[in-house]
C-alpha cells in the first residue's frame, strides 16, 4: 500500500496556480507531510490524488495500481476534510458505517466494525450522538475512523487540525500518529504548519509556487535545507547573503567562520543558521558584541533580536541573565548557494 | 415590547375571533356583534354540494401541487447549485423567481390565450390549475431550498461521500436530500398554504367542476353575513389541513 506520484502537473487556469511537475513516493506504513505557503499547491496535489482534479499530464499510482481515469469513489482512499465533513444528520456510528454500507456489508456487520472503531477512538459511548452533539476533537476522531474502517489503500489528511484549538492540536498530532501506525498505511498529510509536520512526519515535503523544492526527513530538513526558503519556511532562520573568501563568508556582519570546501572563492552564498545555535560564552573565531534589541520570553528559553554592526541576529537562549556577546560555532553555518 | 406584542396580536385575532362569533350568529346587521346561537350556516355549507366539491378538489390540487413542486424543485435546485459558473447560477435564480414578481392575473391572462385555443382546448382541466399553482408557488419552495443548499456546504459533504464510495444516486438519496430536509418540510408548507389560499388565477382558468374552495367562497360573499363567515372559517380549517397534512407527509417521506 502505497502512494506514487510521477511528474504531476496541474493548472487551474492560464497563469494561475497548480502543480509542475511533481514527483513523490510515500511508501506503505509512511507519513509524509507536504507544507508550503498558502497556494503552493499542496490542497491541489491531494485533490488529485483523491481523484477530485484530473491531472494535466502525470500519473499517479495506488498500490501499485494506476489510477488515471478512475473517480473518487473507485480510488479505496480515506480522506479526512478540513472541517471534518461528518453527515450532519447521521449518528457518529452511522457517519462510520457510511463506507461499509456502501461496499455492502451487512447492517449487523457494519454496526458492529463502526462500533469497534468507534471503542479504539475513545468514542465508545458516542455512537448515537449527532455530530453536533461533539466536540471538535471528537468529530476528528469519528472523521478518522471513518476513513480508516474500509481499510483504505492510502489515507489523505487536508489539514485536519486547523480547526482544533492550539491546546487539542498538540494532543491529537499524537493520536493521529498513533492511529496511522496501528494502521500501517500509506499517509499523506497536508498542511501549512511547519512544526505539526515536523513533528508528526517522517518526510516532509516542501511546495513552493507548485513546485516541489526538497523531500526529507524532519531532521535532514532543518539541518540541511536545500534552498534558501526552506531553511526561512521551515523553523526560524538567520540568513545572511554572503561571497566566500577563503576559508571564510564576507556578510554584511562580519567575516564568518566556516565550511567553505565545497564552495568556490568568490561564490555567493547564503549562511544560514538556526537562532538555537547561538552559545552565551565568548568562544572561538565568531563572536558578536551588542544589545538585545527586543527579548521574549517563551518559558522553556528566551528568543532576542540581538543588534550587531550590520544586522540583527536571531537568538535563542535559556539563560535568564544579560546578554552582551554571542558566539557562533563554525559548524553551526550552513552555507546554501545562491540561485 | 410586551405591549407591541399583545397590540399586534390582538390586531392579528380580531378578524379571526370576529368571523368565528359572526359564523355562530343567528342575524347580523348594522350592529357591533350579531343575535341569536346558531348552527345552521355551517349545516347549510355541509348540505351545499358545490361547497362540498369545491372542499375536496382544494384539498387534491394542493396535494398535487405539494408532490408536482417537490419533485421539480429538489432536482431543480439541486442542479442551479452544480452549474459551474455564478453567472448561470445568478440569472437561472431571476429566472425562478420571475412568476413572484408578474401579478397572476397576468399569468392567468396568459393561460386562457393559450389553452382556450383549438389547438389546445385545455382551459378548465385539472392538470392545467394545478400547474398553474405549481408555476406561482415553485419560486417559494426554490428560494427556501437553494439558500439551505447554500448554507449546507453540500460541495464537501459529497466529496466526503464521493470519497468513502457513494455514486451520484447514493450521494442524492443518503446525503443530500436527508440534508434538506428540514427546508423541503418548510417549503412544502408554503406551497400547501399558497395553493390553498390562490384565488387570483385560479378564478381565471378554473372549470366549473374544478372549482377550488376560495372560488366558491366568493359566492357566499353575496347572501347572509353568517354563511360568508362560517364559508370563511371553513377555509381556514382548510388552510390548516393543507399545512398540516403537507408537513406530516414532507416529514414522512423525509425519513
Amino acid at each position: 500500500m502505497s502512494i506514487a506520484v510521477e511528474t504531476l502537473s496541474y493548472r487551474y487556469g492560464p497563469g494561475a496556480g497548480g502543480i509542475d511537475g511533481i514527483s513523490l513516493t510515500i511508501g506503505p506504513g509512511e507519513f509524509c507531510a507536504v507544507i508550503g505557503p498558502s497556494g503552493c499547491g499542496k490542497s491541489t496535489l491531494l485533490k488529485l490524488i483523491a481523484g477530485f482534479l484530473e491531472p494535466a499530464s502525470g500519473t499517479i499510482h495506488l498500490a501499485g495500481e494506476p489510477m488515471a481515469g478512475r473517480p473518487p469513489r473507485a480510488r479505496d482512499l480515506g480522506v479526512v476534510f478540513q472541517n471534518y465533513a461528518l453527515f450532519p444528520h447521521m449518528s457518529a456510528i452511522d457517519n462510520v458505517a457510511y463506507p461499509l454500507k456502501l461496499r455492502g456489508t451487512a447492517k449487523a456487520e457494519r454496526r458492529r466494525l463502526a462500533g469497534e472503531a468507534l471503542e479504539r477512538a475513545g468514542l465508545g459511548g458516542f455512537g448515537a450522538r449527532l455530530p453536533a452533539a461533539l466536540s471538535g476533537g471528537q468529530q476528528q476522531r469519528v472523521a478518522l475512523a471513518r476513513a480508516l474502517v474500509f481499510k483504505p489503500r492510502a489515507l489523505l489528511l487536508d489539514e485536519p487540525l486547523s480547526a482544533l484549538d492550539a491546546a487539542h492540536r498538540a494532543a491529537m498530532r499524537d493520536e493521529i500518529r498513533a492511529v496511522q501506525r496501528a494502521n500501517n498505511i500509506a499517509t499523506l498529510h497536508v498542511t501549512h504548519d511547519q512544526e505539526e509536520a515536523l513533528s508528526i512526519a517522517d518526510k516532509v515535503a516542501v511546495l513552493r509556487d507548485g513546485r516541489l523544492l526538497q523531500v526529507a526527513t524532519p531532521a535532514e530538513l532543518y539541518d540541511r535545507p536545500a534552498d534558501r526558503f526552506v531553511a526561512g519556511f521551515v523553523g526560524a532562520a538567520n540568513l545572511f547573503d554572503g561571497i566566500v573568501r577563503g576559508d571564510r563568508v564576507e556578510t554584511a556582519i562580519g567575516l564568518l567562520a566556516c565550511d567553505t570546501r565545497n564552495h568556490a572563492d568568490g561564490a555567493r552564498v547564503t549562511a544560514c543558521f538556526r537562532p538555537e545555535a547561538f552559545k552565551r560564552e565568548a568562544l572561538g573565531p565568531n563572536q558578536f558584541a551588542g544589545e538585545v534589541a527586543r527579548d521574549r520570553f517563551l518559558g522553556s528559553m528566551r528568543r532576542l533580536d540581538f543588534a550587531v554592526p550590520g544586522g540583527t541576529l536571531l537568538a535563542e537562549t535559556a539563560w535568564r541573565g544579560e546578554v552582551a556577546v554571542l558566539s557562533l560555532p563554525p559548524e553551526a553555518i550552513r552555507l546554501i548557494p545562491s540561485a | 415590547m410586551r405591549w407591541i406584542m399583545a397590540l399586534y396580536l390582538t390586531y392579528l385575532a380580531a378578524p379571526i375571533v370576529l368571523l368565528l362569533v359572526g359564523s355562530f350568529g343567528e342575524s347580523w346587521t348594522n350592529s357591533l356583534l350579531p343575535s341569536g346561537i346558531t348552527d345552521r350556516w355551517y349545516l347549510e355549507i355541509w348540505a351545499d354540494g358545490t361547497f362540498r366539491r369545491a372542499f375536496s378538489t382544494s384539498l387534491i390540487v394542493c396535494a398535487a401541487t405539494c408532490v408536482a413542486s417537490v419533485l421539480i424543485a429538489v432536482p431543480f435546485a439541486y442542479a442551479i447549485h452544480r452549474a459551474a459558473s455564478r453567472k448561470v447560477r445568478a440569472a437561472v435564480r431571476l429566472l425562478y423567481l420571475l412568476p413572484v414578481a408578474a401579478p397572476p392575473l397576468v399569468l392567468g391572462f396568459g393561460f386562457i390565450l393559450v389553452f382556450s385555443s383549438e389547438d389546445l382546448p385545455f382551459l378548465g382541466a385539472s392538470w392545467l390549475l394545478i400547474a398553474g399553482h405549481v408555476v406561482l408557488a415553485l419560486p417559494y419552495l426554490m428560494q427556501v431550498l437553494v439558500a439551505d443548499i447554500r448554507h449546507l456546504d453540500l460541495d464537501t459533504l459529497e466529496a466526503a461521500a464521493e470519497s468513502l464510495g457513494a455514486g451520484f444516486a447514493a450521494r442524492f438519496f443518503h446525503i443530500v436530500l436527508p440534508s434538506l430536509r428540514h427546508s423541503l418540510v418548510a417549503g412544502v408548507i408554503m406551497v400547501a398554504a399558497f395553493s390553498i389560499g390562490e384565488f387570483q388565477l385560479t378564478n381565471l382558468i378554473a372549470g366549473f367542476l374544478t372549482r377550488t374552495y376560495p372560488v366558491v367562497l366568493l359566492q357566499a360573499f353575496y347572501g347572509a353575513t353568517g354563511f360568508a363567515c362560517a364559508g370563511t372559517m371553513v377555509l381556514l380549517v382548510l388552510a390548516v389541513l393543507g399545512a398540516t397534512g403537507s408537513a406530516v407527509a414532507g416529514r414522512v417521506a423525509a425519513a
